[in-house]
């Protein structure tokens, strides 16, 4: 039997390798996004470990706050402190670091380099010390005046700057220019790309750009020779008992934590890319088996008839299918490390990873076979196994037209699939169980399984009619052959079809939400803020804001009637019902298990507005409310209705928050409001947030102007311009820029999500080929007929574009329906949790692009099988059998 | 040979020869054929198996091209004929049949007939197909499959497609061969039905002495060459040359 199985596979090769390339791919994105994140990993782990290799221990204020994405912002320490570290015993060195991201870099075109998405860009001091200084000069020397500065080498090459350079700066108090006098990097000699963007100054000159005026964000400690990083630490520790001190390794460790937190987020975000690109491919591997057994069972039969059991004919089959899951594994490894090392290099232009090939793991090479083997067995034995339960004379008179279309267990099993699918989805959405987002994606796939795979071919039939009986008028023949083909098979075409409903779905849902978001944003903004103008700023980065004379020019400027500042921080609620939540979330209650000293009592991290409530609430429409802004003095806060309500407070009552400054302080609850207006839930007066945030968070954040009726708005822009106009990361925009502005990261973020599934299509297209060539072979003689009463080559390549393209068009359709289904059902939660913000929008122009990009792909799909069916010698074809 | 080249030919051979293979290896299936076949008659094509006819047919009806000599439909030489030339010439101007397997399974019989007319965009002339439909007896069957008729329905659903686009010249290779005697001379006699009757040109092949009694005109081949020729035969006749040759 095994010789017939290895024969069966030699004279196949050209199915042998259409299944084979399906299992490959899969499994070279799998393992290529395994191994990837695995690099990074290592590299970036490694990268952080050398930056801060010369600390011995590090010393800072216990005071801190957690920003998210591992970002944590620490009360700064006096410089006073430095001088104390330096004379308790042990200590060799101890220097006041400055490190903060408080400024950007401009490159010699006037932008901004880097991206918010990207590494921070970070202002550092120049530490006297070759052991406490993070990296290594490359080129150049250190800066010694206040109007020197140097910068990373790769920062340089990507902002355009050489040694020497006049290079600008934009910092809180405007744009500044500094000479580039030295280039440096991390590792031994300084060619280490490290990731982040390092501008380092003179002290004084970090602390001006830091807003560290006589401070220092830790104490960096270098040892005496045989003191170790345990007992220095504790020294300190002692001497200074109102500090936070860490050992070097400590630190080292805390900070590689952040930054993989970092890594962790993108590689799952590949690896789900890795995952839907598997199950793609599973449904490729699967439905290749089913037609290629499909049109065995003849041979099959034959075999059964002259005496093989059923047992040795699934022998054979499941040999087969071993053998090609472990060629087609290897392979997809193979490909998966080139596919790692491709991504590599996009990422080594980020930072430098470790070089050499990508290794593989273990466990990569488990999974990959452990899948590859798998899906491909299980894809073989089950069609074999009913083709077997087939008695043998009935196989062997088979013709090749499926009449199994619509069983009566067909239509239970979708059924029973879609509504435990829908159960799961609701459940999922309605945050119940421990995990909703797994019961969301066991709900979806369910759901997709049922419609696509199920249900499909009880559709796929009537569809592809439906869909040529336009074109099939009078006397057009190829359409109605198409349509013919495509409906003869409908297992074949929806199981086909199914592998770009998946991609389609993800697509479609990802479209109409991101279209929805974008309308509610422009309508939030529209309906709530009555600006004219609005000064924004475009960098993320905390201590990046507008300066704080902007509002005061801004308000000198004729024509302008009120200009109201809006600031940024975050900040504690360590309130009953805060605490109960923090401990109730594991990953809340575990975290920072390192920061044991840190001062922050329990509770949950959020965010605030400083502002400035007489223009405020002029500007924004927060719809009803309790108290009024003239209750908004110093101590006092005003909280969205909803949160108050979530928390049980009242207007009067006192309210525990925890700031990084100041500590725990108790607020006064003033005012409470309907709607949160440009996202702000808990509003402070200036008052209030001056006293307790840190001097980073002292910057607007965004300034809204409105102008007098009837005044000229053109001239207005123009001095608001005029106003920021040293400062490239700051513009005035007018409320649609600004509500665009809102959205405009999110293009970016949409770019790379459909550029990934666009993957998971191509592997679609890829099965799509597949079932072509197969069915074209299986329908050699047919075609070979066609040809002889006279069908053209090219009428020939036509009725198979067109088979393609209805198969390619009806797995559209249903990804379609399928991701407005899910996309609905989405956006039915959100309006629930905040009423009549979130606007459903169908982008009606996207989805028909989709649907033509399909129907088009359909058609790539399809070249080569149409040029290989047109080629069929019309004589041999006609004799096959 | 008597036969000879005229003017009223509907297609015919001259010097036709088809050599498979080379060297030691190398087969004659055709060995200088001239033959012409007139205008609404009926031809049969017999000899031993291996002796040329299917080969001859293919030739005749573009589906093959010849290795040295010619062959020509009406006044139309196929060896000068670009590829899609000769794709255009079978489906206007001749009709095939095959031993077996002559239907697209996805379409309808009447479909199946109308196939090479809606390939070319025409339009079927109606009498004409009521008259091919009523003649082949299946106008209850037309929106049946192929799957869904009998062996000898099939057939007729061929033959009828073979004439539907009144073809210059219909070729058919052992049409009965696969059909039980009964529905065999029901297709033979539509055969000769829509020659006497219908004015239609039909060359078959066929092993069978008493199918080939229904034809105007009987050729015998054997290892590529025409040995014999018989005018308005009868099975005994034929059985007789049969023997004779043989020998
Ligand atoms: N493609 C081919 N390659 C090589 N030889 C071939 C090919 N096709 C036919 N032949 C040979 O040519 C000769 C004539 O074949 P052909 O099919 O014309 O015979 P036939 O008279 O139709 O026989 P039958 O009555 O069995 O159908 C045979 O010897 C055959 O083996
Ligand atoms: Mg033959």
């Amino acid at each position: 039997m095994f010789k017939v199985a290895l024969k069966d596979i030699l004279a196949r090769k050209r199915r042998l390798v259409t299944t084979g390339l399906a299992i490959i791919l899969g499994i070279a994105f799998l393992t290529g996004t395994q191994v990837l994140s695995g690099v990074l990993k290592d590299s970036i782990e490694s990268l952080v470990g050398t930056a801060y290799e010369g600390f011995d221990a590090v010393v800072r204020s216990p005071e801190e706050q957690d920003l998210g994405f591992g970002q944590q912002i620490r009360s700064p320490i006096p410089e006073g402190l430095v001088q104390q570290v330096d004379q308790v015993s042990g200590v060799r060195k101890a220097l006041g670091v400055v490190e903060t991201t408080s400024a950007q870099l401009v490159g010699t075109n006037g932008k901004i380099v880097g991206s918010n998405f990207g590494p921070p860009t970070i202002v550092y001091n120049w530490l006297d010390d070759p052991q406490l200084q993070v990296g290594v000069l490359k080129e150049g020397h250190k800066p010694a005046e206040a109007t020197e500065m140097v910068l990373d080498f790769t920062s340089a090459t990507d902002a355009g700057y050489k040694l020497g350079d006049q290079v600008t700066v934009s910092a809180q108090t405007g744009s500044e220019k500094f000479t580039l006098v030295g280039l440096m990097g991390l590792g031994e000699d300084g060619t280490l790309a490290g990731g982040a963007k390092m501008m380092l100054f003179t002290t004084p000159t970090a602390q001006r750009l830091g807003q560290l005026p006589a401070e220092f964000n830790y104490i960096a400690v270098a040892a005496e020779e045989g003191t170790s990083q345990e007992v220095l630490a504790n020294a300190i520790a002692a001497a200074l008992p109102d500090t936070q001190v860490l050992t070097g390794a400590e630190f080292t460790t805390e900070n590689q934590k952040s930054v993989s937190q970092f890594v962790d987020i993108l590689s799952t975000f590949v690896s789900v890319f890795g995952y839907v690109a598997l199950f793609v491919a599973c449904f490729i591997i699967y439905n290749t088996f089913s037609i290629l057994v499909a049109q065995r069972t003849r041979e099959t039969a034959l075999l059964r008839a002259i005496g093989a059991k059923r047992k040795q004919v699934l022998l054979s089959i499941v040999l087969e299918a071993v053998l090609v899951g472990l060629v087609a594994s290897v392979l997809g490894l193979v490909g998966g490390v080139a596919l790692a090392w491709v991504l590599k290099a996009f990422v080594g232009t980020l930072f430098t990873v470790q070089s050499g090939l990508p290794t593989l793991t273990a466990s990569a090479i488990a999974t990959a076979f452990i899948v590859g083997i798998g899906v491909t067995v299980l894809s073989g034995l089950v069609p074999a196994w009913r083709s077997t339960k087939v008695p043998p004379i009935a196989a062997l008179s088979e013709v090749s037209v499926d009449r199994a279309g619509v069983s009566r267990s067909r239509i239970i099993w979708g059924t029973l699939f879609l509504l435990g699918g829908s159960a799961l989805l609701a459940l999922g959405l309605a945050d119940a169980g421990p995990n909703p987002l797994v019961l969301f994606g066991l709900g979806a796939v369910l759901f997709l399984v049922s419609v696509a795979v199920i249900l499909g071919p009880l559709i796929a039939a009537p569809f592809s009619r439906l869909l040529v009986w336009p074109f099939t008028r009078g006397t057009a023949i190829t359409p109605r052959l198409a349509g013919e083909n495509a409906a003869r098979n409908p297992r074949r075409t929806a199981a086909t079809a199914a592998a770009l409903t998946i991609g389609v779905t993800l697509v479609t849902l990802i479209a109409v939400m991101a279209s929805s978001i974008k309308a509610s944003v422009e309508s939030t903004v529209n309906s709530t803020i009555s600006a004219d103008f609005v000064i924004n700023s475009s960098t993320f980065s905390i201590g990046t804001g507008i300066p704080t004379s902007a509002v005061v020019e801004a308000r000198a400027v004729p024509g302008v009637a009120l200009a109201s500042p809006v600031r940024f921080a975050p900040f504690r609620l360590t309130d009953a019902y805060s605490q109960q939540q923090a401990a109730a979330d594991p990953a809340k209650a575990q975290k920072n298990p390192l920061g044991a000293g840190d001062a922050a009592p329990p509770g949950e991290d959020t965010f605030m507005l400083g502002i400035e409530p007489q223009s405020y609430f002029e500007i924004n429409d927060v719809g009803n409310t309790q108290g009024t802004p003239k209750d908004l003095t110093a101590g006092t806060f005003a909280v969205e209705l909803k949160e108050a309500d979530k928390h049980g407070w009242n207007v009067g009552d006192k309210v525990p928050v925890y700031f990084a400054k100041t500590g725990v302080q108790e607020l006064i609850l003033a005012m409470t409001f309907d709607q949160s207006s440009g996202g702000g839930s808990y509003l402070l007066p200036l008052e209030t947030f001056e006293a307790n945030t840190l001097a980073l968070f002292n910057t607007d954040f965004i300034v809204y102007v409105k102008a007098e009726p009837g005044a000229d708005l053109p001239a207005i822009r123009k001095q608001l311009d005029a106003i920021v106009a040293d400062s490239p990361a700051i513009s005035v925009q007018d409320l649609g820029e600004y509500a665009d502005a809102q959205t405009a990261p999110f293009d970016t973020f949409l770019a790379v999500v459909y550029g990934l599934l666009g993957l998971a299509v191509i592997i679609a297209l890829i099965g799509i080929a597949n079932t072509l060539s197969l069915s074209v072979l299986e329908r050699t003689r047919e075609l070979g007929l066609l040809r002889a009463v006279g069908m053209s080559r090219k009428q020939l390549r036509h009725t198979v574009i067109g088979e393609s393209m209805i198969i390619a068009v009806f797995g559209t359709a249903i990804g379609l329906i399928i991701g407005i289904i899910f996309s609905f059902a989405l956006s039915v939660v959100i309006s629930a949790d905040s009423p009549g913000i979130f606007k459903y929008t169908l982008p009606v122009g996207q989805l028909v692009i989709i649907t033509l990009v399909a129907a088009l792909a359909g058609v790539l799909a399809a070249l080569g099988p149409a040029w290989r069916a047109s080629r069929l010698d019309v004589l041999k074809a006609v004799s096959s059998v | 040979m008597s036969s000879s080249v005229t003017q009223t030919a509907a297609a015919g051979s001259i010097e036709a020869s088809k050599i498979y293979g080379e060297g030691d290896t190398e087969i004659r299936a055709l060995d200088g054929v001239t033959v012409s076949f007139e205008q609404s008659r009926f031809t049969a094509i017999m000899g031993p198996s291996g002796s040329g006819k299917s080969t001859l047919m293919h030739c005749l009806a573009g589906l093959d091209r010849l290795s040295a000599g010619r062959v020509f439909i009406g006044d139309t030489y196929l060896d000068d004929l670009s590829e899609s030339q000769l794709t255009e010439l079978r489906r206007d101007k001749i009709g095939f049949v095959f031993q077996a397997f002559n239907l697209i399974p996805t379409l309808s019989a009447e479909e199946n007939i109308t196939l090479p007319m809606d390939l070319a965009g025409r339009k079927p002339n109606k009498e004409w197909m009521d008259t091919v439909i009523d003649t082949v007896g299946l106008r209850t069957r037309l929106d049946h499959r192929p799957s869904e008729l009998s062996g000898g329905q099939q057939q007729r659903v061929a033959v009828a497609r073979a004439l539907a686009s009144q073809p210059q010249i219909v070729f058919a290779d052992e049409p009965t061969g696969n059909l039980d005697s009964r529905s065999g001379t029901d297709l033979l006699d539509f055969m000769r039905h829509a020659v006497s009757d219908l004015g239609q040109t039909i060359v078959m092949v066929t092993h069978d002495p008493s199918a080939a009694a229904h034809s105007d005109r009987v050729i015998f081949l054997a290892d590529g060459k025409i040995r014999d020729e018989m005018i308005e035969p009868t099975a005994d006749r034929v059985l007789d040359l049969m023997k004779q040759l043989g020998d």
